[in-house]
């Protein structure tokens, strides 16, 4: 690609403005669903907290076991008498009261060690795959309003302009957001299982995140964004995979403000020129350079080394149906060219009616010659 | 291209999506069916050649309230939505034979995914007939021990 | 609606249960199929005169695995939107009502389906009342 591709800033009321933006370096990023999926399982557990049974639970009495000769099993059984706890099994994860199998304990690895580069590239990955309108409709945005993928707004319909939530809303609707909002607003469904009693009562789809430059837009946004449901925001130095690529998913639909988007330069460098935020960072290059396979097989490297198809256009079958060609006329035809000619003049139903040619008077003689 | 770098391309989209994306439906039944929800799938069929959203061309036929509408995706806008594809509408009174030709006549014959034109003349004709006045339900003919506790009903009354 | 498409006939090479063995003589012994692992028994031995246990040869034919007798096969729905994925298929499925839809909505569904031509089987669940 001779230029580098630009993108469209839009102004607050979702037109196209004439300023441009060349399109940043993490965006050439290669696309890895399995990189970012295993950083997000990893990254999800990140936030849990510990639980566990209680360390004294079905431990509370002094049971022993009854020995052999009993006739009763070897289990361990509560001593004394005067109550029905008495003689009955304790301790084991069969028992009733007895303790669970295998008890929870605080100390399970809760947390998962996520290699620093692995972060960065999945992050950088799932950047890049919100470039792609593709991925954001399989993802299940309904994203088929907005003007542009990647959708970057001017930082002059933010900076300070949006202050309340109903300016917030105006210009998601001016941009196209409208019907990714109205779709999350309607997703909002009561969330199955225990999770409603512990504090996790709905579910909903996610919306759009907004990116922003903290320094040049203001944080007054934030504010008007967070009672929109499903928005997010985000500072463009502080981006989370959780949030590019929720589920694990890569697409999310990401509103850029245009200083966000100018600052994705520094913030990724390119595959060339490190980072200048992040240490000995430098974006990955893609492994396959062309993606496109019907590119690749077409392309004149690999079609001149390919051997020409053999038998040309068609092809002889292997297996095939035996057919009659008395019965099939393309079948006769094959086999006899001439039976078409033959079948039109009518040859089959001509009578030789040519006289016999007569023959000389002497062969007559000599014939019956005795 | 999908995106303006090269480094996403339609293959990569379809093996990124193939076994989970917003449109795939997936049943146990029948050995694993799979449909897809995508409207620029002609035949619902999760498959790479029948997926709008992997292929750079594609055509969609929708029935819209008592019109057909024939959606077409634009290659060169890929990346923007609102205006990536073009929409043409057909009145019901459009003869059938008529739809068919307008709709063949602005893909398959301008070379515009020639593959997909019997799908397409399939589904508009589908949509056709499901737009068709319903044909009136019949009375079930009873038979056996049903037909003659009827006829005696009726006998009797 | 649409008859199915034009098929071989479906032959069911074996139609009675396979039940486990011995869940003819014990009340807790359950007749859905468990394999038997002993080492010395006699089914799993394949005796002569023993309970037939499952096996690939059974299966049916591809081309007629999954279907219905109708010729059709169910795919399961839930509301109008998946219904008109069978849209291009009402020759090859048929829809089924998941059991959690309601009556009001199954007329819905069995409204669209006529349309779209494709065979509801469950058409009269919940729908027909006592009269």
């Amino acid at each position: 690609m001779a230029s580098r591709p630009t993108v469209t800033v839009h102004g607050a009321d979702g037109a196209a403005s004439n300023d441009t933006h060349p399109l940043p370096n993490v965006f050439k990023a290669p696309i890895r669903p399995d990189i970012v999926q295993s950083v997000h399982t990893g990254m999800a557990k990140n936030k849990r907290q510990p639980y566990a049974v209680s360390e004294k639970a079905g431990h509370q009495t002094s049971a022993e076991s009854w020995g052999t000769g009993r006739a009763v099993a070897r289990i361990p059984r509560v001593s004394g008498g005067g109550t029905h706890r008495a003689g009955q099994a304790a301790f084991g994860n069969q028992c009733r009261s007895g303790r669970m199998f295998a008890p929870t304990k605080v100390w399970r690895k809760w947390h998962q060690k996520i290699n620093l580069g692995q972060k960065r590239f999945a992050t950088a990955s799932a950047i890049a795959a919100s470039s792609s309108a593709a991925l954001l409709l399989a993802r299940g945005h309904h994203v088929s309003t907005i003007p542009e993928v990647p959708l970057v707004v001017s930082s002059s319909a933010f900076g300070g302009a949006i202050k309340k939530t109903s300016a917030a809303v105006a210009l998601l609707n001016a941009v196209g957001a409208g019907p990714e909002l109205e779709k999350v607003k309607n997703s909002r469904k009561l969330r199955a299982g225990k999770g409603k009693l512990r504090g996790r009562r709905h579910q909903q789809r996610r919306g759009p995140l907004v990116i922003y430059e903290p320094e040049k837009d203001g944080k007054e946004l934030v504010r008007a964004f967070r009672n929109i449901p499903g928005v997010e925001t985000s500072p463009v130095y502080a981006l989370n995979l959780l949030q590019l690529a929720p589920g694990g998913h890569l697409g999310r639909f990401i509103i850029w403000t245009s200083a966000a988007f100018a600052a994705l330069d520094t913030v990724y460098g390119s595959t060339t020129e490190p980072s200048e935020l992040k240490k000995d960072f430098l974006l990955p290059s893609n492994v396959v350079a062309q993606p496109d396979i019907a590119k690749l097989i077409n392309s004149s490297e690999v079609q001149s080394v390919l051997r020409p198809v053999k038998g040309g256009a068609i092809t002889k079958r292997s297996h095939v149906q035996k057919k009659n060609p008395l019965h099939n006329k393309q079948v006769l035809l094959r086999l006899n060219p001439y039976a078409k000619a033959y079948s039109k003049e009518g040859l089959g139903h001509v009578k030789a009616n040519e006289k016999p040619i007569a023959k000389e008077a002497a062969f007559e003689a000599t014939l019956h010659e005795n | 291209m999908s995106t303006q770098y090269e480094n996403i391309s339609n293959d990569l989209l379809w093996e990124i999506t193939r076994s989970n994306s917003s449109f795939l439906v997936k049943r146990k039944q029948a050995g694993g069916v799979q449909f897809s929800r995508d409207p620029m799938n002609l035949v619902n069929k999760h498959s790479r050649k029948y997926e709008g959203y992997v292929n750079e061309q594609a055509i969609g036929i929708q029935p819209d309230s008592n019109t057909i509408a024939l959606t077409t995706k634009l290659p060169k806008r890929a990346n923007k939505p609102a205006k990536s594809t073009q929409t043409s509408s057909f009145n019901a009174s459009t003869p059938s034979r008529k739809l068919y030709k307008s709709i063949v006549n602005s893909t398959a014959k301008k070379g515009y995914r020639p593959d997909l034109r019997a799908e397409a003349v399939a589904r508009a004709s589908a949509i056709r007939q499901s737009q068709r006045e319903n044909k009136k339900d019949y009375d079930k003919k009873l038979r056996g021990s049903k037909a003659r506790k009827a006829e005696l009903k009726e006998a009797s009354s | 609606m649409a008859q199915a498409k034009k098929h071989i006939t479906i032959v069911k090479k074996r139609t009675a249960r396979f039940n486990r063995h011995q869940s003819d003589r014990f009340k807790c012994v359950d007749p859905s199929w468990r394999k038997p692992k002993g080492i010395d028994n006699a089914v799993r031995r394949r005796f002569r005169g023993t309970a037939a246990m499952p096996k690939i040869g059974y299966g049916s034919n591809k081309k007629t695995r999954h279907m219905m007798p109708s010729g059709h096969k169910a795919f399961l729905v839930n509301n109008v939107r998946e219904l008109d994925l069978l849209l291009m298929h009402n020759k090859t499925y048929a829809a089924e009502i998941a059991h959690a839809v309601s009556s009001r909505k199954r007329i819905e569904i069995v409204a669209r389906a006529k349309q779209l031509g494709v065979k509801v089987t469950n058409p009269k669940a919940k729908i027909s009342t006592e009269s």
